[in-house]
């Protein structure tokens, strides 16, 4: 077991390093490649009516003429080691892990990334709890009662929840429940650490529309799966051992349902974790994927690149749990 | 104020947001001073104060859809910016607070009076007033106003500010790069500003220049001590010498204002210290501002661009919001560049052919219409500029769905009976720029015009397409579609960019007309050394007409906005400088 973690641990920091490499290479490579000069891309980086020795200026003060590979290498070394940064009369320093300086925010991107992220986290999560329940919880009770009308209804709901965009929903939810009923007035983010009950409440219904969507896709794979599996042969034989049928709904037949959608999960929450923009865009939620709009918006080269190695890892990194619980199921993945 | 990326003096400039000053009657009363409970109405703001009160208390809640560029004063160029900041940044000189065409008056800001020009023109002189403190209990001397001055130059650090004070003052050798580069030379080593004692400073300027009030007026002129200084991190704790602070800054989620306490109500009468607290919401989605708004929970949408299309109709077809609403012209005015150097529209006449053949009804409608667009335009610049007069020579109001008669003899004497074939620039990625440009290929097909739409960037447009000469010709991009709204509310403010043709560049070129009338730029130059209000609205509507008679510009609209005032604030009007309702005297009902 520890030899297969630590192959796969391996594994996924050759695989960041691999996803540095392109990203970086998308970002700083082709449009050199597609003729664009260092001049022309200092000149994203500097306001409005820049004169051309301002723009020299920051060419050089950004390094954006030296080789790219010495460029991506300082990348590399100030995810490693942090880096300082000189901005005017302040030195800022970028601790590891730096994924560059913001020379439109003045910022290090690292540290706006980490004031974002429990913004995207507590959205993430907690609307991956709810649709993991109610998906789930839905999903096992429609197969139960096949072709009944909760079946029937739980299913239509669940195809309406894949169908309709969370922005549309989340529209209908803040007109309703925002702003006619004031039931969750004035919808905004508040820390956890400074008013849990308040933090619970202004997410309700962000997570209630997230987890609308996600749900609805959850119901339906836990019915198909439980339709298949309630006609194994394994679950015959349990009911002819005389277990409760509770038991052999949940110990057996579940059991097996659960290992696809675990795999589908991991991935689910790990994109999530990278920034929930539609969500966050019509809550107005400033997590990752806001971060994101405005770093594109921006045009904003080191924070489009952050936001994106770290989505990148959340993703590596749910498959790297998904791959480890894996083998906690199944120790033949192991090998 | 306008687009980007701009060379020599025409090259200053420019937000393509920034709507400065705005169209308004009637001289109003100072703000404070009338409206009293008399009941709301629809644009009333626009000329009189509505719910005037000296009441104090409360919480203003302000949300923006972005962030601003920057809430240090001396790094900003959006016009909300310039307004709110005033909350906290007392310039040199300053607009009077007051509805109406007053409001594009200037008046004595951080200064005991407006500037004091040398004979020969080449020096201003201010005297700031005495005892006046910084949040931070320090005195705020001249020294204060010239650092604030020399940051200006710092365009590495400080980048989005506009840079009027490199042009305009006087240069030296080496030139001047900033406070934070060369710190051998110290601070204050600007030499073109001296400080001869701690409450006057003078500006050397390298030409005449009328209109340096208007500079001074800029926030870049708002007092920054040297020992405060953090450059770019500045903006996360500006020192104030406004009636409000920034107390609490989180980067692009929300700031928090709260009472100056060495603030006192004469150090600038022009602001006012009512609510005891304002909260700024950043990076909320613009829909979810109108509906906070009208729900109560967000008092003013900060970006003062009016409400989204989906609020219109809810706000205009309910009597009671719509008598809280208003719908100001903004400053801003959107148009189409008829270029003057690519054939055929090298031809006046054949450019006279493209001003009658528009059709005005269907290009105000891709804007938005008569509410969310704007009225029909008819000249070369706004009516909020000083100087104003309105005049009709291509039947734009007479004749609004275009004069196709008219525009076939212009067709005739161009030489091209049955028309031509010409390129139409435009921003693809904006969706009402884009209808319009659909909309003038139409009208101008009835003409047989053939306009071959050409969608760019937004980011690039001026840049590298429509700002670059030898790109337009090659390209024969004899239209291009376009916007400005000015830094100053004056001829020259407006004009100067976008018609000098002696600052036509290679590169990031604002006469995108590539107009060069001599008898415009000679204007142009004499409006710069009159200081007579009379002579220089005389040459302000000489410049206005002469452009229109080159035909270098086809007028579309003067751009309007429909904002909403929540019945709870109090001492709120449109300030006709911003074009939006004035922040710095706004309060609340508690």
């Amino acid at each position: 077991m520890i030899a297969f973690l630590i192959r796969r641990l391996l594994a996924t920091i050759v695989l960041l390093i691999v996803v540095s490499a392109i990203t970086f290479g998308i970002f700083f490579l082709l449009p050199r490649l597609a003729g664009q000069t260092t001049y022309g891309l200092a000149t994203q980086y500097v306001g409005r009516n820049p004169t051309p020795a301002t723009i020299h200026q920051i060419e050089q003060q950004l390094g954006l003429n030296a080789p790219v590979i010495e460029q991506y290498g300082r990348f590399l070394r100030a995810i490693v080691f942090g880096e300082h940064y000189r901005s005017g009369p302040v030195v800022a320093y970028c601790p590891p892990p730096c994924f560059g300086y913001s020379f439109k925010s003045e910022l290090p991107v690292w540290p706006q990334m980490v004031s974002d992220m429990p913004v995207t986290a507590s959205l993430a999560i907690g609307a991956a709890a709810l649709w993991l329940i109610g998906g789930v919880a839905v999903g096992i009770l429609s197969a139960l009662r096949r072709g009944s009308i909760w079946d029937r209804l739980s299913m239509g709901v669940a195809l309406a929840g894949v169908s309709l965009p969370p922005f549309f929903t989340g529209l209908i939810a803040l007109e309703l429940f925002s702003y006619k009923w004031s039931i969750f007035p004035n919808v905004q983010y508040v820390g956890i650490t400074q008013n849990p009950l308040l933090w619970a409440k202004n997410l309700v219904l962000p997570w209630t529309v997230l987890a609308f969507l996600y749900a609805a896709l959850y119901a339906r794979l836990t019915r198909s799966g439980m339709l298949e599996t309630m006609t194994e042969d394994y679950i015959r034989t349990a009911r002819a051992k005389g277990l409760p049928e509770r038991t052999v709904i949940i110990r057996h037949a579940l059991r097996a349902v659960l290992t696809p959608i675990i795999t589908i999960f991991g991935m689910d929450l790990g994109l999530l974790l990278g920034g929930a923009i539609l969500i966050e865009y019509t809550f107005s939620l400033h997590g990752l994927g806001l971060f994101t709009i405005e770093a594109i918006n921006n045009q904003d080269l080191p924070e489009i690149l952050g936001v994106t190695m770290l989505a990148a890892f959340f993703i590596v990194f749910a498959n790297l749990i998904v791959d480890i619980l894996y083998s906690v199921a199944d120790p033949r993945v192991r090998t | 104020m306008k687009r980007r990326s701009t060379i020599g003096l025409s090259a200053i400039g420019a937000v393509a947001a920034l709507v400065l000053a705005a169209c308004g009657s009637g001289g109003g009363s100072s703000g404070g001073s009338s409206g009293g409970a008399s009941a709301s109405a629809y644009n009333k703001a626009i000329t009189s104060v509505v719910n005037s009160s000296s009441t104090k208390g409360g919480t203003i809640t302000y949300a923006l859809s972005n962030v601003p560029d920057s809430t240090d004063p001396g790094n900003t160029y959006y016009a909300y910016n310039w307004n709110f900041t005033r909350l906290y940044a007392t310039p040199l000189m300053t607009y009077q607070s007051c509805p109406g065409t007053c409001g594009l008056n200037l008046v004595p800001g951080l200064a005991t009076g407006p500037g004091v020009q040398s004979a020969n023109g080449l020096t201003w002189t201010y005297h700031i007033k005495p005892n006046v403190y910084f949040s931070d209990g320090q005195l705020v001397t001249s020294q204060d106003v010239k650092y604030a001055v020399e940051r200006s130059f710092a365009k590495s650090v400080l980048v989005n500010g506009p840079s009027y004070f490199q042009v305009l003052l006087a240069p030296q050798k080496p030139a001047y790069t900033g406070p934070y580069t060369d710190k051998a030379d110290g601070d204050m080593a600007l030499q073109a500003v001296q400080t001869p004692n701690s409450t006057t400073i003078v500006f050397h300027l390298a030409q005449r220049f009328a209109d340096f009030n208007y500079v001074v007026a800029i926030p870049q002129t708002a007092p920054v001590p040297p020992n405060k200084d953090t450059g770019a991190q500045y903006q996360t704790d500006p020192i104030s010498t406004g009636p409000y602070m920034i107390s609490s800054y989180q980067l692009n989620k929300q700031y928090t204002l709260v009472p100056n306490p060495h603030w006192s109500a004469s150090d600038d009468t022009q602001v006012k210290q009512l609510a005891s607290k304002i909260i700024v919401l950043l990076n909320v989605n613009a829909q979810d501002i109108d509906n906070r708004t009208l729900a109560g929970d967000v008092q003013v949408n900060m970006a003062g661009t009016g409400v989204q299309a989906a609020t219109r109709g809810r706000i205009l077809l309910n009597k009671t919001l719509k008598a809280d609403a208003d719908d100001p012209t903004t400053g801003f005015e959107w148009f189409a560049y008829l270029n003057t150097k690519v054939a055929p529209l090298n031809n006046l006449h054949c450019r006279e052919a493209v001003e009658y053949a528009a059709d005005k009804t269907t290009l105000q409608d891709a804007y938005g219409g008569p509410v969310l667009g704007g009225d029909i335009a008819s000249t070369a610049m706004p009516p909020n500029i000083i100087g104003y007069k309105s005049f009709d020579d291509y039947k734009a109001l007479s004749d609004p769905s275009g004069d196709l008669t008219d525009a076939k003899k212009q067709l005739s004497l161009c030489g091209h009976p049955n028309g031509f074939t010409i390129g139409l620039g435009y921003r693809s990625d904006r969706p009402t720029e884009t209808a319009a440009a659909q909309a003038l290929q139409a009208g101008l097909a009835r003409a047989g015009i053939n306009a071959q739409l050409k969608g760019f960037p937004s980011g690039s447009y001026y840049s590298t397409y429509a700002g670059v000469p030898a790109y337009v010709h090659s390209h024969d991009l004899g239209i291009d579609m376009g916007g400005w709204g000015a830094d100053f509310p004056d001829a020259w403010g407006w004009f100067d960019e976008l018609y000098n043709g002696n600052a036509i560049a290679t590169a990031g070129n604002t006469n995108i007309a590539e107009l060069s009338d001599p008898l415009v730029n000679s204007l142009l130059g004499k409006f710069q050394l009159t200081l007579n209000a009379a002579t220089r609205n005389t040459y302000t509507t000489e410049i206005n007409q002469q452009i229109m008679k080159d035909a270098a510009v086809l007028p579309i609209v003067y751009s309007k906005a429909l904002d909403y005032r929540p019945p709870n604030l109090t001492n709120v009007y449109v300030q006709d400088y911003y074009g939006m309702y004035n922040y710095g005297v706004i309060g609340t009902k508690p």
